[in-house]
């Protein structure tokens, strides 16, 4: 007797549980979290690396901190985030970043040419891959 | 001849000399299938200030007035065209990869928003091209609503 009574209550508990771990995410842009799940560890790793040193929030190089701030990236909108894509695609491309200057006085700052292919193929999004 | 008199007939002689340096002013084209204004993704007082604005360098319609093929003029202005083409040229929207759109979009609300287009210089003798706040405010919530309609296509 008891066991049976307990089942529905355990039920419900459980359902509790699933909504309570479900609701909060899928009620947030669902686009942005979907996208957010692709920027993979190893490109956050490079980021942190090479990118960040000038483009973060508490950056005193104002000029990377407004082109690219990473503080920032991952709460951007979907738009946004595929529009700074595409530009560092394009920055990468052209060999600008980090910048040649820069590097003369840190030349551990350079991008090697597995991280620099990280970072391409990340920001390439589907366009190489033709969808 | 006075001194001054020679100073004249070196200036005039420079400035006919220099209007035989060959200058290659970028070529016109009125059939743009791919026009930013064909896309479907603009129209309206926008399309109208866009093209009155931004046209003249960054699309293949380009309207150069007499002074652009007197040298030096003619020299900024093939530069200035050239350059702007190459950041971008509306006249091929529909060659660019949907990201590079984006990017584009990106740029032309900052650009558009902090002034640093159309460029000074050009306004000043472009009045028609010159935008008020009230119209940058336009082009600019255009350029944000636009990048938030074609994310959805990626």
């Amino acid at each position: 007797m008891k066991r049976i009574a307990l089942l529905p209550v355990a039920a419900i508990v459980g359902l509790l549980f699933f909504q309570a771990s479900q609701k909060p995410e899928a009620e947030k842009h669902p686009d942005l979290i979907l996208f957010d799940a692709k920027m993979p560890a190893n490109v956050k790793a490079v980021v942190e690396q090479k990118c960040y040193g000038c483009h973060n929030a508490d950056s005193k190089n104002e000029k990377g901190k407004k082109k690219l701030d990473w503080d920032f990236f991952e709460a951007e909108k979907k738009s946004k985030q595929l529009a700074t894509m595409s530009k560092i695609n394009e920055v990468l491309t052209e060999g600008d970043m980090p910048p040649a200057k820069f590097l003369e006085n840190r030349p551990e700052g350079k991008l090697s040419d597995e991280e620099k292919e990280i970072l391409m193929d990340w920001s390439a999004g589907k366009k190489k891959k033709g969808e | 001849m006075k001194a001054w008199h020679y100073i004249i007939l070196a200036i005039v002689l420079i400035i006919l000399a220099i209007q035989l340096v060959p200058v290659d002013l970028p070529p016109v084209e009125h059939d743009n299938p791919g026009d930013l204004l064909g896309s479907g993704i603009v129209d309206g007082e926008v399309a109208d200030l866009l093209q009155t604005a931004c046209y003249n360098c960054h699309s293949n319609t380009t309207q150069y007035p007499w002074y652009s093929h007197v040298a030096p003029v003619s020299w900024l202005v093939a530069k200035d065209v050239r350059v702007g083409r190459e950041e971008v040229n509306f006249s091929t929207w529909a060659d660019y990869e949907l990201m590079d759109q984006l990017a584009i979009l990106d740029d032309i609300y900052s650009n558009v928003e902090e002034a640093h287009m159309p460029l000074p210089i050009y306004v000043t003798m472009h009045a028609e091209a010159d935008l008020d706040n009230a119209q940058r405010q336009k082009i600019v919530d255009w350029a944000e609503a636009t990048m938030d309609i074609l994310a959805e296509e990626y």
